[in-house]
C-alpha cells in the first residue's frame, strides 16, 4: 500500500468512526432516558412550553409546582392550551404534584406575547399569606413576571383558578427575583427604564402583596441613571439569607465577566436609597471577581458547612459557601464552558474560589449533540432533606446533576438524569457555511427540589417536567433511607 | 479500485482544508487603501479577539483606529440594540477607556445590512489626553457585532472614515464570516 493511499484510508477511518460517535451520541426519539442513581417517577409535557423556573410549593395538603415559561418559538408562538382550547402566549404552567408519578395541569396563566427570552413569564416565586407580616392569611401568593414589562402578584389558593392581585409595570426586562416569604422584602430583577443597564435590583416591601411598597433601587456604580463611562456588568439574581443571616447575595453576569457581590441586607434596605455612587457602594461587602470566560446565574449560599477534612483545626473548622452557576447560551460549545465554581467567604471581604464541577464532555460527547453544553442553574431550595449535602445542577443537554457537596472543596457528581426527547422537543440551530444545521437535544434548564425530596426538572427546548428521585447509593449521600 | 472511496474522501478532506487555509489568507487583502491592519491592541477578555486597523492621518482627518469584532449569544435576540444605553454598553469603549460620556444622542445605522445604532463619545484617555470615539453596535438574531473607532480625529469625519470602511466589500464579506463563528 503506498503512502497516499494510507492516508486517504486513515481518513476515511477517521471520518466514519467520527460520524458514528456522532450519530451514536444523538438522542431518538423513544431510546430511553440515560441514567445514573436518578430515577424517573412522573412527568408533564407542560403544553410543550419552553420552561425556565420550576417552584414547589407545600400548600395544605398538597404540592403544587408552578413553573415559568420563556416566551414561544418561531414554529410556535402561542401554543394551544387543551384545558381552554385556545392559543396561549406562554406564561405559567400550575401543576399539582401531590403524587409525582400523576402531575395533573391545573391551569396555564398566559404571559407577554414574544418569542423567546421576548415573550412569556419565566420567573416565579410563592409566599403563603399567612407566612408574610401583612398578608391575607387565606391566600397564596405567586410573584410572576410577565415577559419583561412587568411583575405579577396573582393569589392562587385555588390554583385552579388564580386571581391577579397587582402588577408593577412600565419595565424595560425582568428576570430572577428573590422574595423573603416571612418578611415580604423581594428583590425583583427589573429593568428600570431610567437605568443604563437591563437588569438591576428594585428593592419591594410585598409583605402586603396588594399594596407594594417601592424600598429602593439598587445596582452597580456606573449602571445608574446620568452616569458616564464604562456599564457594569447587568444583574441575573440575587438569594437574600433574611434578617437572620442579614446577606444579599447578588450574581451578575451570564455567560461573561461575572462576578458574585455580597451585600448587607440591613445597609440595602435602610441606607441612603438616592441612586448616588457613594449611596450604592455603601451596602456592599465585597465583590468576588470571576474570569471574564463565565458569568453568575445563580449565587446559592451554604453558610456554616462543617467540613470534615478541617474538624481538628483550631479555626475554621466551618465554612462559609457560595455556590456560583454560569449560564451556557451558545450551542454546541461555541463559547468558553460554563460549568459550576464554589466560593469560601468565610472571610467576607476576601472570598476565593476553592473549586468547580463540569460535566466531562467526552463522557457524553456533548459538544456534538446540539443545543447548548454547560451549566444553566441550581435548586434553590434550602429544605433540610437536601440543604448542604446535595446540589443539583441543569446542565443543558446533559440533564440534570447531582452533586455531593458536603465537602465543597471537592464536589463530586453521584448521579445524573438526561431525560428522552420526545417529539415536542424543539430543535437547535447553528449557521455553518451560510446554512442552518439543527440537532434535536434535551436542554435541561432549571431544577428545583421540594421538601420530600423529589427532584423537578424542566426543559428550555419544550420537553416538559420530570420529577425525579435519588436512587442507588447516591441516597445515602443525603441520609435518605 | 477497492481504494477509490478512501481516495475520494482524502481528497475531499484536503480540499476542505485548502479551502478553510484560502479564506484565511483572503483576509489579509483587498483592504481599502487608506487603512492597514494592525494586531489586536486589546487585552484578552470574555469576547474572542477581532480585528484592528489604523487609518492614515490624511484620509481620516486624524489619527484613527478602528477595533472590529462580532460578540456571539446577545440576549435581546428580538429587539436588537434597541437604544443608546446599549450602545454604551456593548461598544467595546471601555476597553480603551473606562471614562467615557456621549456627545449626542445616537442614530439607527446598518452595517453589512444588520440594523443597530452609532453614537460618538468624549475619551478621558488614562494618560489624560482626549479622545474622540465612534461606538457602533449592530445585530443579527442573537449575536452582536460591534466596532469602535477612536482617535485625535473631529467626529463627523472619523465616522465618515469608518462608515465606509466598513461598507467595503472585503470587511461586509469578514463581518458576515465572522459572525457565524468562521
Amino acid at each position: 500500500m503506498g503512502g497516499r493511499v494510507r492516508i486517504a484510508v486513515c481518513v476515511s477511518v477517521s471520518f466514519f468512526a467520527y460520524a458514528g460517535i456522532v450519530h451514536a451520541q444523538s438522542q431518538a426519539i423513544g431510546a430511553p432516558p440515560e441514567t445514573s442513581n436518578m430515577k424517573l417517577v412522573g412527568h408533564s409535557d407542560l403544553q410543550a412550553r419552553s420552561a425556565y423556573q420550576p417552584t414547589i410549593h407545600h400548600q395544605g395538603d398538597r404540592y403544587i409546582a408552578y413553573i415559568g415559561h420563556h416566551g414561544g418559538t418561531d414554529d410556535v408562538p402561542a401554543p394551544i392550551n387543551p384545558l381552554t382550547g385556545k392559543a396561549e402566549p406562554n406564561g405559567t404552567s400550575i401543576v399539582d404534584v401531590t403524587d409525582p408519578a400523576h402531575p395533573v395541569y391545573l391551569r396555564h396563566i398566559p404571559g407577554q406575547e414574544g418569542k423567546y427570552e421576548g415573550g412569556g413569564g419565566q420567573m416565579v416565586r410563592v409566599c403563603d399569606g399567612k407566612a408574610l407580616p401583612k398578608g391575607d392569611a387565606s391566600a397564596v401568593y405567586l410573584l410572576r413576571t410577565f415577559g419583561g414589562e412587568a411583575h405579577e402578584i396573582w393569589n392562587v389558593a385555588d390554583p385552579a383558578n388564580p386571581v391577579l392581585v397587582t402588577r408593577i409595570g412600565g419595565l424595560k426586562d425582568t428576570h430572577k427575583n428573590w422574595w423573603e416569604c416571612d418578611t415580604g422584602i423581594a428583590f425583583l430583577v427589573s429593568g428600570a427604564p431610567d437605568w443604563r443597564t437591563r437588569r438591576m435590583t428594585q428593592v419591594y416591601d410585598l409583605s402586603d402583596p396588594a399594596h407594594p411598597v417601592q424600598i429602593r433601587d439598587f445596582g452597580l456604580p456606573g449602571q445608574e441613571p446620568g452616569a458616564t463611562g464604562a456599564v457594569p456588568t447587568e444583574l441575573h439574581g440575587p438569594i437574600s439569607t433574611g434578617p437572620s443571616g442579614n446577606r444579599v447575595y447578588f450574581g451578575y453576569g451570564t455567560n461573561k465577566g461575572g462576578f458574585l457581590q455580597i451585600v448587607d441586607r440591613d445597609k440595602l434596605l435602610n441606607g441612603p436609597k438616592e441612586p448616588t455612587p457613594d449611596n450604592l457602594r455603601y451596602p456592599e461587602i465585597s465583590r468576588l471577581a470571576m474570569s471574564a470566560f463565565n458569568g453568575a446565574n445563580t449565587v446559592f449560599p451554604m453558610p456554616g458547612m462543617p467540613i470534615a477534612e478541617f474538624a481538628k483545626d483550631k479555626d475554621g473548622k466551618t465554612r462559609d459557601i457560595v455556590m456560583i452557576v454560569d449560564e451556557a447560551i451558545l450551542n454546541e460549545c461555541a463559547e468558553p464552558r460554563q460549568m459550576v465554581w464554589f466560593a469560601d467567604v468565610t472571610v467576607e471581604n476576601r472570598p476565593m474560589m476553592i473549586s468547580s464541577y463540569t460535566v466531562p464532555e467526552a463522557s457524553g460527547h456533548f459538544c456534538e449533540r446540539g443545543g447548548r453544553f454547560g451549566s444553566h442553574s441550581s435548586n434553590e431550595s434550602m429544605a433540610p432533606v437536601y440543604y448542604r449535602k446535595m446540589a443539583f445542577i441543569a446542565f443543558f443537554n446533559a440533564g440534570v446533576r447531582a452533586l455531593d457537596v458536603r465537602d465543597p472543596y471537592h464536589p463530586r457528581e453521584v448521579g445524573y438524569f438526561i431525560p428522552s426527547i420526545t417529539a415536542a422537543t424543539d430543535k437547535r440551530c447553528v449557521t455553518i457555511d451560510g446554512k442552518e444545521r439543527c440537532r434535536v437535544a434535551i436542554q435541561t434548564n432549571n431544577v428545583e427540589t421540594d421538601e420530600r425530596g423529589y427532584i423537578y426538572i424542566v426543559d428550555r427546548a419544550n420537553t416538559g417536567l420530570h420529577i425525579l428521585e435519588m436512587a442507588g447509593e447516591a441516597r445515602a449521600v443525603a441520609g435518605l433511607p | 479500485m477497492r481504494w477509490l472511496p478512501g481516495i475520494v474522501i482524502a481528497v475531499l478532506a484536503l480540499g476542505a482544508m485548502s479551502s478553510m487555509a484560502s479564506d484565511r489568507a483572503g483576509g489579509e487583502e483587498g483592504l481599502e487603501p487608506h487603512w492597514r491592519e494592525i494586531a489586536w491592541p486589546m487585552p484578552r477578555d470574555g469576547w474572542p479577539v477581532g480585528r484592528a486597523f489604523r487609518c492614515t492621518e490624511a484620509a481620516c482627518g486624524g489619527n484613527t483606529e478602528l477595533y472590529v469584532r462580532p460578540k456571539r449569544g446577545f440576549c435581546n435576540c428580538d429587539t436588537g440594540v434597541a437604544d443608546d444605553d446599549e450602545v454604551d454598553r456593548v461598544a467595546d469603549l471601555d476597553l480603551i477607556s473606562a471614562r467615557f460620556a456621549p456627545r449626542e444622542p445616537g442614530r439607527a445605522i446598518r452595517v453589512a445590512g444588520m440594523p443597530g445604532r452609532l453614537r460618538s463619545y468624549d475619551l478621558a484617555m488614562p494618560d489624560g489626553g482626549r479622545h474622540i470615539a465612534i461606538g457602533i453596535a449592530v445585530s443579527h438574531r442573537c449575536d452582536l457585532l460591534v466596532a469602535v473607532a477612536q482617535g485625535t480625529g473631529d467626529a463627523p469625519e472619523m465616522e465618515r472614515a469608518a462608515m465606509e470602511f466598513l461598507d467595503t466589500a472585503e470587511m461586509k464579506r469578514w463581518m458576515v464570516s465572522a459572525m457565524e463563528g468562521r
